[in-house]
């Protein structure tokens, strides 16, 4: 997250720019298709920034906040396009905003001392500078290795101050590098789709997304130890995030990893109680290590949220089943060839039951 | 061989998700290592006449079952789409496709 890594930014952007420019195309013909889609609109001002036309990428990124105006990522964008643009005022108005509706957000903070930083009142540059780093630790390593925060306190020297200034643009090329990955990911392009996400990653460290969708592109890849990485960089981040947790699950199980599946399961179910699948994952862990009473009570739990909930009710006949509880195994059974008779599966173990 | 239910879901669900499947209409679970997929079944991405989807479809549809029976654990797989059915080994739309 520097002026150094923003330039090397630029230099593979001339190597991609054909890639880029590409995008481009894409994406200003799925506007013609799609104009009323805010999300098109501001991947199309990022791609307008990052080829140098803060113009361009303003009225882009107007147009999505016209057609949602509750969209996040383009109030930020639009607040450190106006810094680039030095339109001061405007991007603290937009940053202040959004502190009001996040307050333990440290990237705002810190946008909000670049943008002091840049107007010289530096009284509340030290406080937000000293705000970012309460509320993540990045920020506090982060100014600890550009020598900005030193035992406890805010040093700003020239030298200092110069990078200082230059790295809001990471903000933009962090998004971007995002956009693209996904963009290519999307295509099944999952090497390259790597490549911008771990660039994102490494421009905003602190960004939950960025991390969950390389976890997510890892875990396409079959890369099952790094989507663990990253998937838990991004719970490091949001620990209430419950289908984080799921993906952890799931990674672990492809791995044959059950007992941290099982971990990693209950915690996403604790999170998300309303979630008929999370409970049905469950219900077939405990299933599997034999733990018959709470496999029956997450099953019951998936089909008291999805009464039509199919297999849930089979899982329910089986476990009834193999505990020789044969009346209860016979109603679930019977429910199910009521909605679907043609199952010959459950039949013969009805029959057989009977 | 005898595997773990959980184990073999989650290797459907990448098996699907890896794939040029929408699976947002699609449900799946597994029943001591016998697959149940239901709902509707489409494919992403389609150009063509309707001949042609039609064709690419039953082959998305052959090569799923496929990949799910080499899936270790996996005794059986039951389709049960609303929209696509097997009959004598061959793959058919229940109804014409638009």
């Amino acid at each position: 997250m520097d002026a150094d890594k923003a330039n090397g930014i630029r230099q593979l952007k001339g190597k991609q720019i054909k890639l880029y420019k590409q995008i481009s195309i894409e994406i200003e013909r799925e506007i013609q298709i799609h104009p009323n889609y805010a999300d098109l609109h501001n991947q199309f001002g990022l791609l307008l920034m990052v080829e140098g036309d803060p113009e361009g990428a303003e009225n882009y990124f107007l147009e999505a906040l016209s057609l949602n105006p509750k969209f996040r990522e383009v109030h930020l964008n639009l607040g450190f396009l106006y810094i680039e643009m030095r339109r001061w005022k405007e991007a603290e108005n937009i940053f202040l905003s959004e502190i009001r509706k996040y307050p333990k957000d440290g990237s705002l903070h810190h946008a909000l001392g670049v943008l002091y930083l840049q107007t010289g009142r530096e009284k509340e540059v030290l406080v937000h500078i000293r705000k970012a780093i309460q509320c993540h630790p990045y920020y506090r390593d982060y100014y600890q290795k550009k020598g900005v925060w030193h035992r406890g306190k805010v040093h700003l020297d020239q030298k200092r101050e110069r990078i200082f200034k230059k790295i809001h643009l990471n903000y933009h090329y962090a998004q971007f590098h995002n956009f693209i990955g996904l963009y290519l990911a999307k295509k099944g392009k999952s090497t390259q789709a790597v490549r911008e996400l771990q660039m994102a990653t490494r421009l905003k460290p602190d960004e939950f997304l960025f991390h969950l969708n390389l976890g997510t592109v890892y875990y396409h890849q079959g890369a099952y130890r790094k989507a663990i990485q990253e998937y838990k960089k991004a719970l490091e981040i949001d620990p209430l995030y419950g289908m984080g947790y799921a993906n952890l699950g799931y990674t672990y199980g492809l791995m044959n990893r059950t007992r941290e599946a099982l971990r990693y399961m209950e915690k996403a179910v604790h999170l998300n109680p309303r979630y008929a699948d999370l409970h049905y994952n469950l219900a077939l862990l405990y299933s599997d290590r034999k733990r018959y009473e709470k496999a029956v009570s997450e099953l019951k739990k998936a089909l008291r949220i999805n009464s039509n909930y199919l297999f849930a009710r089979i899982n329910l006949g089986v476990l009834y089943e193999e505990q020789k509880k044969w009346s209860e195994a016979r109603r679930e059974y019977q429910k199910v060839l009521r909605i679907t008779p043609d199952d010959e599966n459950v039949r013969r173990r009805l029959e057989r039951i009977s | 061989m005898l595997r773990d239910d959980f184990v073999i879901q989650t290797n459907v669900r990448r098996i699907l998700i890896r794939s040029n499947i929408d699976y947002s209409e699609i449900t799946f679970g597994t029943v001591r290592g016998v697959i149940y997929i239901q709902g509707v079944f489409k494919v992403s991405r389609l150009d063509g006449s309707a001949k042609d989807a039609e064709e690419i479809i039953a082959k998305t549809l052959r090569s799923l079952e496929l990949k799910i029976k080499s899936i270790p654990g996996v005794i059986d797989v039951k389709f049960q789409f609303l929209n696509w059915k097997k009959e004598k080994g061959q793959w058919t739309p229940t109804k014409p496709m638009e």
